[in-house]
C-alpha cells in the first residue's frame, strides 16, 4: 500500500513537526483523524486494524446516544417555545410572558425599591420633548374647564372642594388651532396626498396627515404608533386600514352629533376598566389647588420604550406634595392604599401607579417644559413627569387622580406593555 | 504528535513503537478478560500524566467495555477517543445557541420601534458612517420585512425579558464551571496565543503554511472563546444599565450614558453575529470528528497524541 518514497516523505514532514515542538515544548496538528487515516493506510498498522475497528464501534455508539439525547433536547426546547408562544394571551402577550415582566417589576423592586434618583443635567443640555401619541388630546380643553378630580381623599366630605359626583364634571373642548408638532415616531406609511412637512429638500409627506390635528390615519382607523402590537385589534385595523366612505361620513355625522362632549375609551385600547361609575364622589381641585403647592424645576432624560431618549428641563410641584395636602383615605385596618390611578379628562388615555411611586421626590406634575407653559400637545395644563418610568406612564392632561387598593388599570399594558414600566 | 511530551527519546519512527506509546493509548489497550481490573488503571498509570477519563462519565463505562471486547494481545489501536468538551460544557454551550438568538431576534423586534420611521431618527445610534456621512443605516427596510419585525415590539419585550434570565443563568454557570474544573486553562489566551492567532488566521486566508502545536484549542480559538464570554458579560452588562438606568444609573453613566450604553448593547449584538459567521464556518471546515466532540463530547483521535488529561490536570 506504501512505497518507500512516500513514507520517507512522510518521515521527512514528521521530522519537521518534531523540531517544531521541540522548539515550543508543545505538541503540534489539529486535524488527528486524517493523520490516523493516513497511519492506518500503513501496513505494519494493518495489524491494529481490529483494534481500531472496536474503538470506532465504541465512538459509534456513544455518537449515536449522545445525539439521541441531543435530538430529545432540541425537541423540549422547541416545544418550550411553542408553548409560550401558544400559550393564551395576557393583554395580548402570551401568559409566562406576561408573567415574567411582573416577576421581574418584583426582583427590580426588592433590588432598588425605586428609590433611587434619576440624573439631573444641566439646562443648556435640554430640549423640548418630542410629541409621541396624543391620545386623549385630540382636541384642545378649554383652560377654564380645566378641574382635578381626586378620589380616595382622607375626610373628603369635610373639604370645601367635594362633590358628590366628580364624574358630572363637564370638561369643554374645541378644536385644535394650532396644529401640533408632527409625531416623529408613527409609524405610518406616509400617504401620497399626506400634507408636506419641512421646506425644499427637506420636506416629507407627514406620517400623521393632519400634523395631530385629528383627522389623520391615527383617527381614521390606522396605525396609531410604533407602540401597536401586532395582536389583537390592532391587526384587525391594519388589515383595513381605509374605510369605507360611507362609515368615515357615519363617523363625522356621529362626532357632530356628540358636539364638544367626547366620549370615553376611544383609543386604541379601548375603555379603562377602572374608569370612574357616576356618582363617584370626590374633590374637584381647580389648578389654583395645585399651583399653590411650592415649585419645582427638574432637568432629566425622558425615555420611551420605543428606544429614544431625550434631555427635558421640566417646571411643576411635586405630587408628593399634593398626595401630602390631599392624603389617602385610610383602610380600616390603618393602612394605605397601595396604589394610585390617572386619566385624562375623557378617560382616552389611562395610567397605574404605585403610591411609592408617586411618592418619589422626582413625579412632577408638570406644568412648564423647556421654560414654557406645557402646550396643549404636552398635556396642558398637567402632565406627570416620573423619571423612574418610561414615557408611556408619564400621562398628558390629568383629569383624575384616584387612590386605590387594587392595580389599576393601565392604557399601554392593555396593548402588551409591562405595567410596571420601571426604570 | 506522535509522542507523549514526556518521551523525548527521538523523532518518531513508524512501526518502532516504544512502551511509552502503548500505555499512553487510553482505549488501545488488549484487555485480557482475566485482568483485573486495577491493571487497567495500572497500565495508563505507568504513563506519569494519564489519567482514566472522567469517572462521572457514563461514556467511560461504555468505553471500557468495548476494550473488553477486544481478543487478548492483540495489536493497538492506532486511534482512541478523547474526552473533549466535558458533559456541562456541551450543555451550555447548546443551550446558548438558542437562547441567544432568542435573545437577538427579540432584540431586533425592539430595536425596530426606534428604527424605521418617515424622520430618520435624530440621534442616528444605529449606523455606520463618520461625522455626518452614512455609509449604511442599520437597517435598512427591506431587512425589517424580510425578519417580519414590523409592530411586533410587545412580543420582542416580552421574550427579551423572559430569556434574559435564562442567558444570564447559563452564561454564570458556563463562567462558574470553567473556573471550578479548571477548564479555563485550555480555554484562555497564553502569552503566545496572540502570535498563533495570526498564523492560524494566515493559515486559515492559505496565505502561509504550517499550523502552531496546540492544545485543546489554537491560540485564535483561545482569543475568540474568551472573547466572546466577555462579550456576553458586556451584553448582560450594558442590558442592565439600559433596562434600569434609573435605579442603577451609576452604571449608565460609566458606560457612557444611556446613548452610548444602546450603542455598545447593539454593536456587542452585531459582533455576537460576526462570531457566529465565523464560529460556523470554521466548524463546518473542520469537519465531523469536530463537530461531534461538541454533541458527544469525545473526539477519534491517533493513539499517540498526548491526552488532553494531562493539559487538564497541568497546573
Amino acid at each position: 500500500m506504501s512505497d518507500g518514497r512516500e513514507e520517507r516523505k512522510e518521515q521527512e514532514e514528521r521530522r519537521k513537526w518534531q523540531e517544531e515542538r521541540d522548539g515550543r515544548g508543545d505538541e503540534p496538528r489539529r486535524d488527528w483523524e486524517q493523520e490516523g487515516d493516513r497511519e492506518r493506510r500503513d501496513s505494519r498498522s494493518a495489524d491494529s486494524a481490529a483494534a481500531d475497528a472496536a474503538v470506532r464501534a465504541a465512538s459509534a455508539r456513544h455518537t449515536r446516544r449522545s445525539f439521541l439525547v441531543a435530538a430529545a433536547a432540541a425537541a423540549g426546547g422547541y416545544g418550550f417555545y411553542r408553548w409560550i408562544d401558544n400559550s393564551p394571551g395576557d393583554q395580548q402577550i402570551p401568559r409566562p410572558l406576561r408573567k415574567t415582566l411582573n416577576v421581574n417589576a418584583k426582583v427590580s423592586h426588592a433590588i432598588f425599591d425605586d428609590r433611587g434618583l434619576a440624573p439631573t443635567y444641566p439646562v443648556d443640555q435640554s430640549m423640548e420633548l418630542r410629541t409621541n401619541g396624543n391620545y386623549g388630546l385630540k382636541m384642545d380643553l378649554i383652560p377654564g374647564s380645566y378641574r382635578l378630580q381626586m378620589v380616595g381623599v382622607a375626610n373628603a366630605k369635610r373639604h370645601p372642594r367635594y362633590v358628590d359626583d366628580v364624574t358630572a364634571w363637564d370638561y369643554q373642548y374645541a378644536n385644535a388651532t394650532q396644529p401640533a408638532p408632527v409625531e416623529h415616531d408613527t409609524k405610518v406609511a406616509p400617504r401620497a396626498s399626506a400634507p408636506m412637512v419641512g421646506n425644499g429638500p427637506d420636506a416629507k409627506a407627514d406620517p400623521n396627515g393632519d400634523a395631530g390635528m385629528g383627522q389623520g390615519p391615527m383617527m381614521q382607523g390606522g396605525q396609531a404608533s410604533t407602540m401597536v402590537s401586532s395582536g389583537g385589534a390592532s391587526s384587525e385595523a391594519k388589515q383595513q386600514p381605509d374605510i369605507l366612505p360611507a362609515a368615515a361620513a357615519a363617523l363625522a355625522a356621529m362626532k357632530k352629533a356628540q358636539g364638544p362632549k367626547r366620549p370615553r375609551g376611544q383609543e386604541e385600547a379601548g375603555e379603562s376598566d377602572d374608569t370612574l361609575d357616576p356618582g363617584t364622589p370626590g374633590l374637584l381641585l381647580t389648578l389654583d389647588d395645585v399651583t399653590s403647592l411650592p415649585h419645582q424645576e427638574l432637568v432629566t432624560q425622558f425615555k420611551c420604550i420605543e428606544g429614544w431618549s431625550q434631555i427635558v428641563h421640566w417646571g411643576g410641584y411635586r405630587l408628593a406634595d399634593l398626595i401630602a395636602k390631599y392624603p389617602p383615605e385610610r383602610k380600616p385596618d390603618g393602612s394605605l392604599p397601595k396604589y394610585v390611578y390617572m386619566e385624562t379628562p375623557d378617560g382616552d388615555y389611562y395610567c397605574g401607579f404605585t403610591l411609592e411611586a408617586c411618592m418619589h421626590p422626582q413625579t412632577l406634575l408638570a406644568t412648564e417644559m423647556a421654560g414654557q407653559p406645557l402646550a396643549q400637545w404636552h398635556g396642558a395644563p398637567l402632565r406627570l413627569h416620573m423619571p423612574i418610568k418610561y414615557g408611556y406612564k408619564q400621562i398628558k392632561r390629568i383629569a383624575l387622580i384616584a387612590y386605590t387598593d387594587s392595580q389599576p388599570d393601565d392604557y399601554w399594558t392593555k396593548l402588551g406593555y409591562d405595567w410596571y414600566a420601571g426604570l | 504528535m506522535l509522542q507523549t511530551p514526556e518521551d523525548d527519546a527521538g523523532p518518531f519512527e513508524q512501526g518502532d513503537r516504544s512502551d511509552t506509546d502503548e500505555s499512553s493509548q487510553l482505549n488501545a489497550h488488549a484487555q485480557a478478560e482475566t485482568d483485573p481490573p486495577p491493571a487497567d488503571i495500572a497500565a495508563i498509570a505507568e504513563e506519569p500524566a494519564a489519567v482514566p477519563a472522567h469517572p462521572a462519565d457514563a461514556a467511560a463505562a461504555d468505553l471500557a467495555t468495548a476494550e473488553e471486547r477486544e481478543p487478548p494481545r492483540a495489536a493497538p489501536a492506532t486511534i482512541r477517543l478523547e474526552r473533549k468538551h466535558p458533559f456541562a460544557i456541551r450543555w451550555m454551550h447548546w443551550v446558548n445557541f438558542p437562547v441567544l438568538f432568542t435573545m437577538i431576534w427579540s432584540g431586533l423586534l425592539i430595536y425596530w420601534n426606534d428604527s424605521d420611521n418617515a424622520y430618520q431618527h435624530p440621534h442616528e445610534v444605529y449606523r455606520v458612517g463618520i461625522g455626518s456621512l452614512t455609509i449604511v443605516r442599520l437597517f435598512p427596510a427591506w431587512f425589517w420585512k424580510a425578519i417580519n419585525a414590523p409592530y411586533r415590539v410587545t412580543e420582542g419585550l416580552g421574550y427579551h425579558f423572559f430569556f434574559m434570565w435564562i442567558f444570564a443563568i447559563n452564561g454564570i454557570l458556563y463562567v462558574t464551571y470553567l473556573l471550578l474544573s479548571g477548564e479555563w486553562r485550555l480555554m484562555v489566551p497564553e502569552r503566545r496565543s496572540v502570535g498563533d492567532a495570526i498564523q492560524v488566521t494566515l493559515v486559515d486566508l492559505h496565505l502561509r503554511k504550517g499550523l502552531p502545536p496546540q492544545k485543546k484549542y489554537n491560540g485564535a480559538q483561545r482569543i475568540a472563546y474568551t472573547t466572546v464570554i466577555l462579550m456576553g458579560l458586556g451584553s448582560l452588562v450594558t442590558g442592565l444599565s439600559i433596562y434600569k438606568p434609573t435605579q442603577a444609573h451609576w452604571l449608565t453613566t460609566l458606560l457612557g450614558g444611556y446613548e452610548m450604553a444602546r450603542w455598545e448593547h447593539f454593536w456587542l449584538t452585531m459582533s455576537f453575529c460576526a462570531f457566529f459567521l465565523v464560529h460556523v464556518g470554521q466548524v463546518a471546515l473542520a469537519g465531523w470528528n469536530n463537530f461531534r466532540s461538541m454533541v458527544s463530547g469525545y473526539e477519534i483521535v491517533p493513539a499517540s497524541k498526548a491526552s488532553l488529561e494531562e493539559d487538564r490536570r497541568a497546573r
